[in-house]
């Protein structure tokens, strides 16, 4: 049976990783309200913000926080890539919900291969940001890297409330998922807002897969386990809105953390999908109602 | 009175801003419009009338691109891009569509906004919206508030403005007395006189003919997609007379 002494402890490191599921279910929120589009390649994004950085400052000797900008600016490029390669010709061609899910599966599909011949099948990592003793608080020990992850993530969900509510482009975009042909009728092109908000998710994603790879480890395949609890945080939180998918993110990391100790790491995948199912039985609309 | 009918002949004889010819639309396999031949002067104000579903909307949507459509439509003289709205509200051509096409979740301060998001010039886009404001001071006490919060006929205003702030140089406008009281749409009407006056070129779509036709310098009757008459308004001395040729 498990100890539950540790549990503060263990609902710590779930915060961490939950703030990581909630920037990738906010990845999800901004292109599905530019689009209407679910993309699965938000996975692809995540372990390639890693796997870059790793690449760069471990086998180039580029300092971790430059190598880390230069992996974001390249994925956000990725991005724009797949929205112009992948989605956009399906875009234009009407092409369903259904459709579009598989599409950006394959891309990351493809992605994750490549990944794999490019680099093998070793996992990676990166040094902790901070390398410094825990602080112990009240008998838990809190690592510095969580504190970037805590912090970052605030951050960024905090940068983002004001892209949205207070740039042109950000009110543009929230226009252009609100009513898109009226924000066409006003001279608002459109399509480049859908690019945006891809170069935009995956730059998020990016950010979340470097944050979370100095406690963990980056692989080619670490993609698609991060898109799924990714997209059940967007659920949870009611799909289309940001700041549900983060708080999503959050309740999901600290109940996969309970169940760790509870049921042992063995069913962490479990808990989640079983939050998931829960949640599309008993309320679909998410914690704070769906968007649309 | 015989110069004030030689002024609006001369407006139906001006240089067209807008002219649209063989205007075709379709939804699926249904023609919605079928060629449609039409001009609109510098300056004019011309009503565009008919019952529902004659294919008003479609006319306007056509003109923006929105719509699947064949034909050609010319704005002074340029051929417009068809199939792109965005390039068409960026020639300068605003509509004001049915329904309003509010960002209603977003404030009427960030809907006028948004009106004019191709406009880079500070000053310019703070004296639009005092003239905008100054048009419609009802707006003025709910900068602040949701769009989708406030009454229809605030709505309306807040459409129109938003419309103004991109600076039209026509303005098309579907149906905007739609379910408004008679005094609100008298007041709006009264205000798209003055814009007209000041000389902005506007399309008026309308299915209640009165207040229209007094604004109008020419009529378009559209019925079952096609436009069955061309009218000027002071030869209209009744509703009858518009109710026959609607059924002609
Ligand atoms: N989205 C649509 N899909 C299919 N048919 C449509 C659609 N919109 C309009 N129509 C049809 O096209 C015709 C013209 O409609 P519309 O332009 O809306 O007329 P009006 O604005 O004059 O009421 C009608 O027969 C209508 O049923
Ligand atoms: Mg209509």
């Amino acid at each position: 049976m498990a100890d539950w002494s540790y549990i503060p402890q263990v609902l710590v490191s779930g915060l961490g990783i939950g703030c990581v599921y909630g920037l990738i279910g906010i990845g999800f929120c901004v292109i599905y309200n530019a689009s209407g589009i679910v993309n699965f390649a938000q996975g692809a994004f995540v372990m390639l913000g890693g796997m870059i950085t790793h690449m760069l400052f471990a086998r180039n000797g580029v300092p971790l926080p430059l190598a880390a900008v230069i992996a974001i600016a390249a994925v956000a490029l990725l991005g724009v890539a797949i929205e112009r390669v992948v989605v956009r010709p399906l875009w234009n061609r009407k092409a369903t919900m259904f459709v579009m899910i598989l599409a950006t599966l394959a891309a990351q599909i493809v992605i994750e291969r490549l990944t794999l011949i490019a680099v093998g099948d070793q996992p990676k990592t990166l040094p902790v940001f901070t390398d410094r003793p825990p602080l112990m608080i009240g008998g838990v020990a809190i690592g510095f890297q969580l504190i970037w992850i805590v912090g970052g993530s605030i951050a960024i969900v905090g940068l983002l409330a004001a892209f949205f509510s207070l740039t042109k482009t950000g009110k543009a975009m929230r226009a252009c998922s609100i009513n898109r042909e009226a924000a066409a009728l006003q001279g608002i092109p459109v399509s480049r807002m859908l690019a945006l908000a891809f170069a935009l998710s995956a730059a998020l994603g990016a950010f979340a897969g470097i944050l979370i790879t100095p406690t963990q480890y980056t692989a080619f395949n670490v993609g698609v386990p991060f898109a799924i609890s990714g997209f059940i945080a967007a659920i949870v939180g009611g799909f289309g809105r940001p700041f549900g998918a983060f708080l999503g993110g959050l309740l999901l990391g600290l109940l996969q953390a309970l169940a760790i100790v509870g049921f042992g790491a063995g069913l962490k995948n479990v808990a989640a999908l079983s939050v998931l199912l829960l949640f599309l039985f008993i309320r679909p609309s998410g914690i704070l109602g769906a968007a649309k | 009175m015989s110069l004030a009918v030689a002024a609006k002949t001369d407006a139906s004889t001006a240089p067209a801003i807008l002219a649209a010819t063989g205007l075709s639309a379709r939804y699926g396999h249904i023609h919605a419009l079928h060629g449609v031949d039409l001009q609109i002067g510098e300056g004019e104000l011309v009503a565009v009338l008919g019952p529902n579903g004659a294919g008003k909307s479609t006319l306007l949507r056509a003109i923006m691109g929105l719509s699947a459509n064949d034909g050609e439509v010319r704005f002074r003289g340029e051929a417009l891009p068809r199939r792109d709205p965005v390039a068409v509200a960026s020639r300068g051509i605003v509509l004001v569509p049915e329904g309003r096409g509010l960002f209603s979740p977003m404030s009427v301060s960030d809907n006028l906004e948004l009106g004019a998001y191709r406009l880079g010039d500070k000053a310019e886009f703070k004296r639009r919206r005092e003239r905008v404001l100054a048009l419609f001071p009802r707006l003025k006490e709910r900068l602040g508030q949701v769009a989708g919060s406030m009454s229809g006929g605030e709505q309306q205003m807040l459409a129109i403005g938003r419309a103004l702030m991109a600076g039209p140089k026509l303005l098309l406008l579907d149906e905007p007395s739609l379910g408004l009281a008679p005094r609100v749409t008298e007041e709006i009407l009264e205000t798209l006189g003055l814009l007209n006056r000041e000389g902005l070129a506007i399309v008026l779509v309308e299915q209640k003919a009165p207040l229209a036709l007094e604004l109008a310098n020419r009529v378009y009757l559209l019925s079952l997609g096609r436009i069955v008459a061309e009218l000027d308004p002071r030869d209209i001395t009744s509703h009858d007379d518009l109710a026959r040729h609607y059924f002609a």
